[in-house]
């Protein structure tokens, strides 16, 4: 979307992914074009079920087995992405150039093999170092994620960690190679709040030392503030909202948007009832006429229900694909949660805690 | 993990201890006593007051009951004045008889007038009795025979007169050897401990149950060996297995210095449980050897083809009663030159052996295909593996080096019990070839009422149970870092 292509890492144009559920036929990714540049922190954001996940597995073959890209591009250094077929090169981009970090420490690591194994498998395999070089490196990694003692640990395993020490460990692993990218599905949704803004700040760290990428889904404004340099928003399989993050949070256009940033609960003031965006998201298994969201929006056009909104150009980095921005629409203020956004988030800010740091 | 294996062998005695006891009270108390001569050849030839004599001498000796006779009554009371009583005084005899009648016995008469009592153990005398003789250690002071008052009395080292390795030998003991090394298992022998179980009865009469378990069997087999006189000869004696004889022969004399000529022999065939486990080991080999490779196998191409053949076949084979199956197999055996029946060649023919543990194996693999499939299929939805693909591994790594060590846990657990169970024999496939091992051993020993061969079966297969779960769960702390053994709670 932006018009200048300069050092863009990654392309998307008019991807589009099916499921087959059932017999039935889901479309969870609905033609998301988007492009992103490289060193950039993008956090994608949006309920659950909106396809945030389903869009960065395609990035590394990673759908599930009834799932398949049935439109579009990948583009990733010169090659189509969605074109490959067999797991042998996928083997080559996966863990190698773009590494994934799930939600759940807890569970992503073999419970029966040593920290130090996990760590540098990776490395033997994509790097093809000998067992004692890669010892010797993921031990520096070990050390560089934030383990202290790396040589005692690096035999244990994952049960004697903590949530945070795994999370960690499992950001060293998919490090350790060096990705350009590297996709957080939801990194700190299982850790307390503490070990959140721990593990956040040591992710934005690592990118600003090594120099990737780091996609963010979440659908925790909070961190998206924090971290994000660029913020799109996605709802019904499509990215609604694209932004760098202060356009999104202080001059956000679509009403989604706005119905996410009022519900933020950080944002929310005593006594005043907590906002909630009414309704559930529309059934994938059909096809969507008009805006997907307008069914649930305060604001909605006869045109919503009609005809696809196209993507509005706010500014040279902000886009938002609504029919409010059309000249001809009528003039809509923003709820008074997302007007004050600013005071409060400043207000927040001052006051310290996890949102704090930026 | 010390404590608390000790603590979980403790326990496992206990357990033992209850199993056996419980056994022991059922067949004492509940199975009607007369059921015992049922197949006893020699109450067959008895009938009237020889009979009942015969009999309630034999429960005696079958530890049922004590009994004694007009006779031991007079003994039991006079003394060494008995002869007045036992040559039939009446008031002597009333005053014997009265004295059993007060101590609880029950006094019943034959039918040529004379009395003799009779006292049924209860169940604690049973278990009381029982356990004061099960175990015997074996003493300096064992034998006591007035034919031979300058028996020495000591412990001594001598040589295995196999091998030439030191020996620990005794005389005075009920053995020998007390200590001595050979090459086979488990390589240190002692007969210093040994579990008394009484003796089989009615098959195998007057044998020690262990023996008949244990020894070889068919004809002799006789090796040539040196004897401690300096004579050398083909014999069939294990001397090392020798004991304490009373009355020495001149054949004896010609071998030994000593008395101890009481010696088992070697046989040509090996033992039942020998028997057994030879079959049960090699079935078992092969029955893993095939099993974890194809559950592998299916689960990596869980829903294709390979997959659905396993199915079928795992299928086929739990479907099919067992017994059909063997049969099946038998025959196709004798399609390929193969016997039917296990002694038609013996047990120094190969071919006897192909057919039983092939049939062996192969029923042990559908569960073990089927556990490691679906312990396989069930890890591979796990987080752990989907980071595993994310990190750029490649299917057959995350399978061998991921799926595999989770997937196998459980099933090592269970391996101890599978090598150890297999004493006890295959019931089935045993008979259907004829096999001369464990299997029919505790049908047979409950059919005909050999109480002390039931007893050392139950003895021995629940110790071996619980053995091989305790060995099992010892196993998994080695596979499962996550697992250890502590009394209570984990570090």
């Amino acid at each position: 979307m932006s018009e200048d292509k300069k050092n863009l890492i990654l392309s998307v144009k008019d991807l589009e992914v099916k499921f087959k559920v059932r017999d039935k036929v889901l479309t969870a990714i609905r033609r998301i074009s988007m492009d992103f540049e490289e060193g950039k922190v993008v956090a994608i954001v949006g309920e659950s079920g909106s396809g945030k996940s389903v869009f960065t597995k395609t990035f590394t073959g990673m759908l599930e087995i009834n799932g398949t890209v049935t439109n579009g591009e990948i583009w990733f250094e010169g090659k189509d992405l969605a074109k490959i077929k067999n797991d042998k090169e996928w083997e080559q981009i996966r863990g190698k150039k773009i590494a994934t970090v799930f939600q759940d420490p807890m569970t992503s690591l073999n419970p029966v093999k040593t920290i130090g194994d996990q760590i540098s498998e990776v490395i033997i395999k994509h790097q093809g170092k000998s067992k004692a070089e890669a010892k010797k490196m993921a031990i520096e990694m070990m050390g560089r994620v934030g383990i202290r003692e790396p040589e005692k640990r690096y035999n244990e395993y994952p049960f004697m960690y903590s949530g945070g020490m795994r999370q960690r460990i499992v950001i060293a692993i998919a490090l350790a190679c060096r990705p350009r990218i590297l996709i957080c599905d939801e990194p700190t949704t299982a850790l307390d709040v503490t070990i959140q803004a721990q593990i956040i700040r040591l992710i934005k760290d690592l990118s600003q030392e090594y120099g990737f990428t780091t996609i963010y889904i979440t659908h925790d404004l909070g961190v998206v503030a924090n971290v994000a340099d660029v913020v799109a928003v996605m709802y019904a399989g499509q990215i609604i909202e694209y932004g760098n993050v202060n356009e999104i949070f202080y001059d956000s256009r679509h009403p989604y948007t706005w119905g996410l940033l009022s519900s933020l609960p950080q944002l929310g003031e005593k006594g005043e009832n907590l906002f909630a965006i009414r309704g559930t998201p529309p059934s994938l298994f059909e096809e969507i006429k008009g805006d997907a969201f307008a069914p649930r929006s305060n604001y909605a056009l006869k045109i919503d229900y009609e005809q696809e909104p196209p993507f509005f150009k706010v500014s040279d980095t902000h886009f938002a694909k609504t029919w409010l921005m059309d000249p001809r629409a009528p003039k809509v203020e923003p709820p008074a949660a997302v007007r004050e956004l600013h005071e409060r988030m400043l207000a927040l800010t001052s006051k310290g805690g996890i949102y704090g740091e930026r | 993990m010390k404590r608390y294996v000790l603590t979980r062998i403790l326990k496992s005695i206990l357990s033992i201890f209850a199993v056996v006891s419980i056994v022991i009270v059922m067949i004492y108390t509940m199975i009607p006593s007369d059921k015992v001569f049922d197949n006893d050849a020699g109450a067959k030839k008895m009938k009237g007051d020889q009979l009942v004599t015969y009999k309630m001498r034999k429960l005696k000796e079958l530890g049922y009951q004590d009994y004694a006779s007009i006779n031991e009554m007079c003994i039991a009371t006079f003394g060494d004045n008995a002869k007045a009583c036992s040559d039939g005084d009446e008031a002597a005899r009333s005053q014997a008889v009265d004295k059993y009648a007060s101590k609880g016995y029950a006094i019943n008469t034959l039918k040529s007038g004379e009395p003799y009592a009779v006292h049924k153990y209860r169940w604690y005398e049973l278990l009381g009795r029982f356990y004061s003789k099960l175990l015997v250690i074996d003493n300096v002071n064992a034998i006591k025979d007035e034919e031979n008052p300058d028996l020495e009395r000591k412990y001594y080292w001598g040589k295995n007169p196999y091998n030439g390795t030191p020996a620990l030998l005794c005389s005075g003991c009920t053995y020998k050897y007390q200590l001595y090394f050979d090459g086979s298992f488990p390589f240190i022998h002692q007969n210093k401990f040994r579990l008394d179980f009484g003796t089989s009865f009615p098959t195998s009469q007057g044998v020690p149950t262990l023996q008949v378990i244990n020894e070889g069997q068919g004809p002799n087999k006789k090796v040539e060996q040196n004897f401690e006189t300096g004579l050398t000869e083909q014999s069939a004696l294990i001397q090392t297995s020798c004991q304490y004889k009373f009355k020495t022969d001149h054949l004896d004399e010609k071998r030994f210095n000593d008395h101890y000529a009481s010696c088992l022999s070697y046989h040509e065939s090996p033992s039942m449980v020998q028997t057994s486990y030879t079959l049960g080991l090699i079935a078992l080999v092969i029955a893993y050897a095939m099993g974890i490779p194809l559950g592998i196998l299916m689960a990596q191409n869980k829903d294709k083809l390979v997959d659905k053949v396993g199915i079928a076949y795992i299928n086929l084979l739990i479907a099919v009663p067992s017994l059909a199956f063997i049969f099946f197999m038998r025959s196709i055996g004798t399609l390929f030159g193969l016997p039917d029946k296990f002694p038609q060649l013996g047990f120094n023919d190969i071919r006897s052996y192909i057919m039983p543990v092939l049939i062996l194996a192969l029923l042990q693999t559908p569960s073990l295909m089927m556990w490691l499939r679906r312990y396989m299929i069930d890890q591979s939805n796990a987080d752990y593996v989907k980071f595993a693909r994310a990190k750029g591994l490649s299917q057959g790594e995350i399978f061998r080096s991921h799926i595999l060590k989770n997937a196998i846990i459980p099933i090592v657990n269970g391996i101890p019990a599978s090598i150890i169970l297999c004493i006890s024999g295959a019931l089935i496939t045993e008979s259907a070839f004829a096999v001369p091992g464990m299997g029919k051993m505790l049908p047979d020993a409950i059919k005909t009422t050999n109480n002390n061969m039931v007893i050392t079966l139950v003895f021995i297969f629940t110790t071996l149970s619980i053995l091989s779960v305790l060995i099992g769960d010892i196993l998994m702390t080695v596979v499962d870092p996550r697992i250890s053994l502590t009394e209570k709670g984990g570090k």
